[in-house]
C-alpha cells in the first residue's frame, strides 16, 4: 500500500483546521476555566453588594462607567458562550442535532445566541 | 491492558459525567429564574437587593446554585487536567490545589449567604 505523502507526521496546531464544532468545544473549556478563575472576584462583588448601601452604590457607579460596561459585557459574553455551548452539549447527549450538518449548524447557532445575549445586555444596561 | 487498568480507576467517570449534567441543569434553571425575576422586578438599590436575599427560598436557591458551580468547576477543571497535565506529580498538586480552592470558595459563599439573612 502506498503511503500518502501529504499525511501529517507532526501535530502543528497552526496547520490543523478545526471545524466550527471543534472551535466551540475548545472555547467551552477555555470559557469554563476562565469563569473558574473569575470565581473569587465574582464572590467578592456579591459580598460587597450585600454588605451596605455605600458598597452597593460604589459597585453600581463602577458598572455605569464606560470601562465598567465593557467589563460587564465581556463577562456576559464569556458566560453566555459557555452557557450555549453547554446547552448544545446537553442536546447532543440526548441525540438532538448530532448529525454532521446539524451539529455544524447548531455550533454556529451557539455563537449567534451568545452574541445576541451580549447585544441585548448592551441595550438594557 | 494492565497499563490501562492501573492508569484509570474502573467505575469512576460515570459519577462525574452525571454530576456535570445535573449541576448544569440546575444552574441553567436558576440563571433563567434569576434573569426573569430581575427583569420583572428590577433591583434599583441596596434595600431591594437585600430584600430579595432576605427570603429563605431565595438564599436556598442561591446556595444550591453556588454549590453546583463548585461541583461543576471541580469536574470541568479535573477533565482539563486529565487531558493536558501529564506528569503525575504536577497533575496531583494542581488537582489538590483546585480542590482546596473550590472548597474554600464554597465555605466563603455559604458565609455570604448566611450573613445576608435578615
Amino acid at each position: 500500500m502506498e503511503k500518502n505523502k501529504n499525511r501529517p507526521v507532526y501535530l502543528n496546531l497552526f496547520k490543523i483546521r478545526l471545524p466550527v464544532g471543534g472551535i466551540l468545544s475548545i472555547l467551552h473549556r477555555a470559557t469554563g476555566a476562565f469563569l473558574v478563575l473569575l470565581l473569587p472576584i465574582t464572590l467578592y462583588i456579591l459580598q460587597r453588594s450585600l454588605q451596605d448601601p455605600a458598597a452597593y452604590a460604589q459597585i453600581a457607579a463602577q458598572v455605569a462607567t464606560h470601562v465598567g460596561r465593557v467589563v460587564v459585557l465581556m463577562f456576559v459574553w464569556v458566560f453566555a458562550q459557555h452557557f450555549f455551548s453547554g446547552v448544545r452539549h446537553l442536546l447532543l447527549d440526548i441525540g438532538l442535532g448530532d448529525s454532521k450538518p446539524a451539529a455544524r449548524r447548531n455550533a454556529w447557532l451557539a455563537f449567534a445566541a451568545s452574541l445576541t445575549v451580549v447585544a441585548l445586555t448592551g441595550v438594557c444596561l | 491492558m494492565s497499563r490501562v487498568r492501573s492508569a484509570g480507576s474502573a467505575h469512576t467517570g460515570v459519577t462525574e459525567w452525571l454530576l456535570q449534567r445535573v449541576t448544569s441543569l440546575y444552574m441553567g434553571g436558576f440563571v433563567i429564574y434569576a434573569i426573569l425575576h430581575l427583569s420583572l422586578s428590577p433591583v434599583r438599590d441596596h434595600a431591594a437587593w437585600k430584600a430579595w436575599f432576605a427570603m429563605g427560598y431565595v438564599r436556598i436557591a442561591w446556595a444550591l446554585f453556588l454549590a453546583s458551580i463548585m461541583i461543576h468547576a471541580w469536574v470541568g477543571m479535573r477533565s482539563i487536567y486529565l487531558d493536558y497535565l501529564h506528569p503525575l506529580w504536577l497533575r496531583f498538586s494542581v488537582t489538590l490545589l483546585t480542590a482546596l480552592g473550590l472548597l474554600a470558595l464554597a465555605l466563603w459563599a455559604a458565609q455570604i449567604l448566611i450573613t445576608a439573612a435578615p
